[in-house]
């Protein structure tokens, strides 16, 4: 049998599925040639600075907005011509989240729940006591985190198969964003998908299984947390013997982001690390030394500096 | 470099609406001037005395006057004031409402400033738009030939601005002290549209000369500064008003609190705070209202639905029979001396009946005036006031499809189009019944119907508008600016032979044309209006079902 038929055969369907999604906004580029596939079940983090294109990618497959070309399915779904009947299945919240100023927060949570048909108000009950949510006051008279937590029991309350949710904590607390974050593990325990977007590597690191890379409206990589985080890349930091030189160091093969001051030398570094102590004790001596895991903060930069450096070649 | 700052940010935001407004205005005096060169205007000059004097028509009126007088007493007055009240009520009160004043009153600059930048701009914008109206008077008026040398045009144009920027002034003054931009535009439009017809009707009746002089309006139009030139002291007391209003602004707005990025809290707000009520309105004013799209946008627009039904209920409807029973039979002995073609141009209708009367009063042109504003506010919100406010995502992540969420807001409007229709019927028969003037009920049903569906027509229109663009402004402005152009239009049809033949194009022709409140129902006209709003919706639905959804306003 061919693999085409593997959703009968039992392999894992994709809740996300996108081939050369491409949105141009006249002649402005929004995305370009994105293939994306988010596995049912999993948490995938979608990464991108102000501007990459992650809501650009959102909207084209949530049918906001639609591709110049390629095209998109949700749980096996085609984006354009099932979409009232994908967004049964789904829980969203938009980047910049805005609701009806004049509705209460209870008021908002019948609004869209009636137009789901109804929803389990236990559940809400319950996502509203955990995230310490008041619902009695109107949208317009609550802080940004507060309206903010509006939309997240929105997203959550019908439980989706697929939650899509475009930069969700923006405005919440530490404390909240914590909770969010459990629930986010317990709809991926309970075999539901979440994608949700992101340009703050750390709280993505904390739930996501993989991680895709946007960048000028280009996916640039697509790789499991965890594998981002064997590649070994290491904060590096000596204390010489003697005053370094920078050029000494990037000579050795996987060091990146040299910084020197005096004695004092940091480096990422992502090689043998018996060649890079080698070098620094032959050359100057150790007096001290210091190695930090390097969070996705650095390989994110690592990836982007690559790609500047690449622009500026081809420039 | 240029310098942003508040002055010229304000100065700026509503360029569009102004241009809009003095371009229509130009486009309006070509086509008048042009109309009434045509018209054969002994029947102005055969006018009984009292009455000539009355509306301002001397005895060597020419077609130049006529055009003049009431492309700019009339529709340019009120455009230009009404665009002036819109930038005066969000001067202060809408920055609050948008929640930007706050950011604004954080840089090292006092309220008081912030204060006379706003009003520098919107007397500047006033300004600028009083010399863009002026500006074409004269080159249309010696492309077409037409003769206005007599006329003191310049004296008119400062009375226009005077007029235009107190209005402006009372709706920004309303806005700094109360800091809400919804009463600021509902107080000041209800003394503007109030003075308008003060001015226009109250001289009809005796002693009413006098209680006029209450009415700002009195000291714009009162004077007739076209034929009598400048009035300064008419002009000082709209000018002096202005500055009382800055003061009286001035003072309301460094007194108070700044007002959040709220709502505000309305009566049942209050009630609903109270635990024993709460259940019961908690039902009314919550679950209810959020049942459905339909149900809500119902809801959301029942203000500006209750204030209008309610102006032509009892304003327009009920008001009017006593109104017409207290003009004197001499006045309206003079009506009955009038040509037809000139009780065409004001609406139609023969003014010594009650029937009459009221097409002229009510039908004329506040009726069809009501109903668009409310279909046009409605139609232009449904699909792009959602988009503006950036919850057209939301909605749309629910399982619900484009074309629905078109149809349940095409269900609010056309609703309210018949509640505003019922509600001048109501108040026309109940008038004729107070004040003993004997018309058919049907007839009157037959044209509040007629009414209904003329707004409907301009409804649909900005649907369109709205469904093809997501913006909010295009679809009222279009919408709105074509109604008035069509309503010109059918006017002076009624005087000119040429425009006659291709009065069929206009809308309004279906609408009053045959006379309905002493023929009956046109149905003919009916299905016409209904015909072309079901075709404009039509177009709503493949147009929004095309379209990538906007993400900002």
């Amino acid at each position: 049998m061919s693999t085409e038929s593997g959703s009968q055969t039992g392999a894992v369907r994709a809740a996300i599925h996108t081939v050369g999604l491409t949105k141009y906004y006249g002649k402005q580029l929004g995305i370009e040639d994105v293939d994306l596939d988010v596995q049912e079940g999993e948490v995938f983090g979608f990464l991108g600075p102000n501007g990459a294109g992650k809501s650009t990618t959102i909207r084209t497959i949530l049918d906001e907005i639609r591709p110049t070309s390629g095209s998109a399915t949700i749980l096996g779904m085609d984006t354009r011509a099932d979409s009232v009947e994908i967004r049964k299945h789904i829980g969203y919240i938009p980047g910049d989240l805005a609701l009806y100023p004049s509705l209460t927060g209870m008021d908002t949570l019948q609004y869209f729940g009636n137009m789901r048909g109804g929803v389990d108000w236990s559940y809400v009950d319950e996502l509203v006591e955990r995230l310490d949510s008041d619902l009695s006051r109107k949208v317009g008279d609550l802080s940004t985190g507060n309206r903010q937590k509006v939309g997240v029991i929105q997203a959550f309350m019908h439980r989706p198969e697929l939650l899509i949710m475009d930069e969700p904590t923006a405005g919440l607390d530490p404390l909240m964003q914590r909770e969010f974050q459990k629930m986010v593990g317990e709809v991926s325990a309970e075999g539901r998908t979440v994608f949700l977007s992101s340009h703050t590597l750390s709280e993505v690191q904390r739930v996501a299984d993989r991680v895709g890379i946007i960048r000028n409206g280009r996916l640039i990589t697509v790789e499991s947390v965890a594998d981002l985080r064997s590649k070994s890349m290491r904060q590096v930091e000596f204390v010489l013997d003697s005053p370094a030189d920078a050029a000494v160091f990037q000579s050795v093969e996987g060091v990146r982001n040299v910084i020197v001051e005096g004695n004092h030398i940091e480096m990422s570094f992502g090689g043998d690390m018996g060649e890079l102590l080698t070098t620094a004790t032959e050359q100057y001596g150790v007096a001290d030394i210091k190695t930090d895991e390097a969070d996705l903060e650095e390989i994110f930069l690592t990836y982007y500096h690559e790609d500047d450096e690449a622009e500026e070649d081809r420039s | 470099m240029t310098q942003v700052n508040v002055f010229v940010k304000t100065a700026s935001d509503r360029w569009l609406a102004w241009a809009i407004a003095a371009a229509s205005v130009a486009l309006f005096l070509l086509f008048g001037m042009s109309a009434y060169r045509e018209i054969d205007l002994s029947i102005y000059t055969s006018l009984p005395e009292a009455f000539k004097s009355l509306i301002g028509i001397s005895d060597t009126i020419d077609a130049g006057g006529l055009a003049v007088n009431v492309m700019f007493s009339t529709w340019g007055a009120l455009m230009l004031a009404g665009v002036a009240l819109a930038m005066g009520s969000s001067a202060i009160a809408g920055e609050e409402r948008d929640g930007t004043m706050d950011i604004l009153l954080a840089n090292p600059k006092s309220r008081t400033y912030v204060l006379l930048s706003k009003t520098g701009a919107l007397v500047l914008s006033v300004a600028v738009a009083t010399v863009a109206l002026w500006i074409p008077v004269h080159p249309i008026a010696a492309l077409l030939g037409v003769e206005i040398a007599g006329l003191d045009v310049e004296a008119l144009m400062l009375h226009l601005f005077a007029n235009s920027l107190f209005f402006g002034m009372l709706a920004l003054a309303l806005g700094a002290i109360t800091g809400n931009k919804g009463t600021a535009t509902g107080a000041t439009t209800a003394i503007l549209v109030l003075s308008f017809f003060g001015v226009g009707f109250l001289p009809l009746i005796d002693g009413g000369q006098t209680i006029s002089k209450v009415l700002p309006w009195y000291y714009f139009d009162g004077s007739d500064p076209v034929n009598n030139g400048v009035a300064w002291g008419h002009l000082a007391v709209l000018i002096s008003g202005s500055v009382l209003l800055l003061v009286a602004a001035t003072v309301g707005f460094n007194r108070r609190d700044l007002k959040g990025q709220s709502v505000g809290t309305t009566i049942l707000d209050r009630v609903r705070g109270n635990p024993l009520l709460n259940r019961m309105i908690g039902q009314l004013a919550g679950s209810a209202r959020v049942s459905s799209i339909w149900v809500k946008t119902v809801y959301d627009y029942q203000v500006l639905l209750l204030i209008t039904a309610a102006v032509m209920f009892l304003v327009q409807g009920v008001m009017m029979g006593p109104m017409y029973a207290s003009i004197p039979d001499e006045t309206l002995a003079t009506f009955d001396q009038f040509p037809e073609q000139l009780l065409a141009l004001f609406g139609g209708g023969d003014m010594s009946t009650p029937e009459g009367w009221y097409s002229l009063e009510t039908f004329g042109l506040m009726a069809p005036g009501a109903v668009i504003l409310v279909t046009v506010v409605m139609g232009a919100g449904a699909l792009a006031g959602e988009e503006s406010r950036r919850t057209m995502g939301l909605l749309l992540a629910c399982p619900i499809s484009r074309s629905r969420i078109v149809l349940e807001k095409i269900v609010p409007m056309v609703l309210f189009a018949f509640l505003v229709g019922f509600a001048t019927f109501a108040g026309v028969s109940i008038g004729s019944l107070v004040a003993d003037l004997g018309m058919s009920v049907g007839n009157i049903a037959a044209t509040a119907t007629l009414q209904s569906l003329i707004g409907f027509v301009f409804g649909s229109l900005a649907l369109a508008l709205s469904a093809a663009t997501g913006r909010v402004s295009i679809a009222i402005y279009g919408s709105i600016g074509a109604a008035l152009f069509f309503h010109l239009f059918n006017s002076l049809g009624a005087l000119n032979a040429a425009l006659a033949d291709l009065s069929w194009l206009t809308p309004f022709s279906y609408y009053l044309g045959n006379d309905p409140l002493n023929n009956g129902m046109d149905w003919n006209g009916a299905a016409v209006l209904a015909a072309l709003s079901v075709i404009l919706i039509g177009l709503s639905f493949v147009l929004f079902e095309q379209r990538d959804i906007r993400q900002r306003g």
